[in-house]
C-alpha cells in the first residue's frame, strides 16, 4: 500500500477524454494558491504523456504519479 | 509565451474534420500557449451564426457532440479566432453571417502571424 500525499484540490476526470482532462486542469489551476497540489484522477490512456507535457510547457511540479487498473493519478503542485 | 497558429481549412462537408484543430488549440491554450485558429479555404463555413449548433463532430458509435461545444471551450479558453474576407466571399458570407469574437483579418496579417508564430500547424 502507497501512501498517498495531502492535496488542496481534487479533479475527477475519470471516463473523459482528450482535451478535457487537460482543459479543466488548466483552469482548476488557476484557483490554486502557491505552493498548493491537486490531484487530478484519469482514465485518459493518454494521460501519462499528456501530463508531462502540460508541467514542462506550464512550469508547474508533477510530485507524484500512479497508476492502477487503467487509472492514472497525478499530483500536481503549483510553482509558477 | 510559445505560440502556435492553426490553420482550419475544413468546412460542413466535412464534419470528421471540423473538431480537431480546434480541440487541439484549445489544449494548447490550457498548456499557456498562445495560440490562434485562421479559418480559411471552407473553415469559415464553420463559424456561421447556428451551423456549429446542428454539425454533429462524429464519432464510430454513433454519437457525436456538436461542433458549438468545442467552438465554446476553445473561445472561453482565450483562442483567438480570425478570418479573411476572400474566403468568406467564397461562401456569400460577410462577418456579420458569423459568431461573435472573430477577428478579420488580411493575408499580410495572417502572414505576419504566421512569421512570429513559433509553429503553424495546418489542416
Amino acid at each position: 500500500m502507497t501512501t498517498e500525499m495531502a492535496v488542496d484540490q481534487t479533479l475527477d476526470c475519470k471516463g473523459m477524454l482528450c482535451p478535457l482532462p487537460i482543459v479543466k486542469l488548466s483552469k482548476a489551476f488557476k484557483t490554486l494558491e502557491q505552493g498548493q497540489v491537486l490531484l487530478l484522477i484519469a482514465t485518459d490512456p493518454g494521460s501519462r504523456p499528456d501530463i508531462e507535457a502540460w508541467k514542462k510547457r506550464t512550469g508547474n511540479e508533477l510530485v507524484q504519479q500512479s497508476e492502477e487498473d487503467k487509472v492514472f493519478k497525478f499530483w500536481l503542485r503549483k510553482t509558477v | 509565451m510559445s505560440s502556435i497558429l492553426y490553420v482550419h481549412t475544413g468546412g460542413v462537408k466535412t464534419p470528421e474534420r471540423s473538431a480537431t484543430p480546434i480541440y487541439l488549440a484549445s489544449t494548447a491554450a490550457a498548456m499557456d500557449v498562445e495560440v490562434g485558429i485562421y479559418f480559411t479555404v471552407n473553415g469559415p463555413q464553420l463559424l456561421e451564426k447556428g451551423v456549429a449548433e446542428k454539425l454533429i463532430v462524429p464519432k464510430h458509435d454513433g454519437e457525436g457532440a456538436p461542433l458549438i461545444r468545442f467552438i465554446t471551450q476553445a473561445l472561453d479558453l482565450g483562442v483567438e479566432f480570425y478570418v479573411c474576407q476572400p474566403s468568406l466571399d467564397l461562401h456569400g458570407l460577410t462577418q456579420d453571417d458569423l459568431i461573435d469574437n472573430v477577428k478579420m483579418i488580411g493575408g499580410a496579417a495572417f502572414n505576419d502571424m504566421a512569421l512570429d508564430a513559433d509553429q503553424v500547424i495546418c489542416f
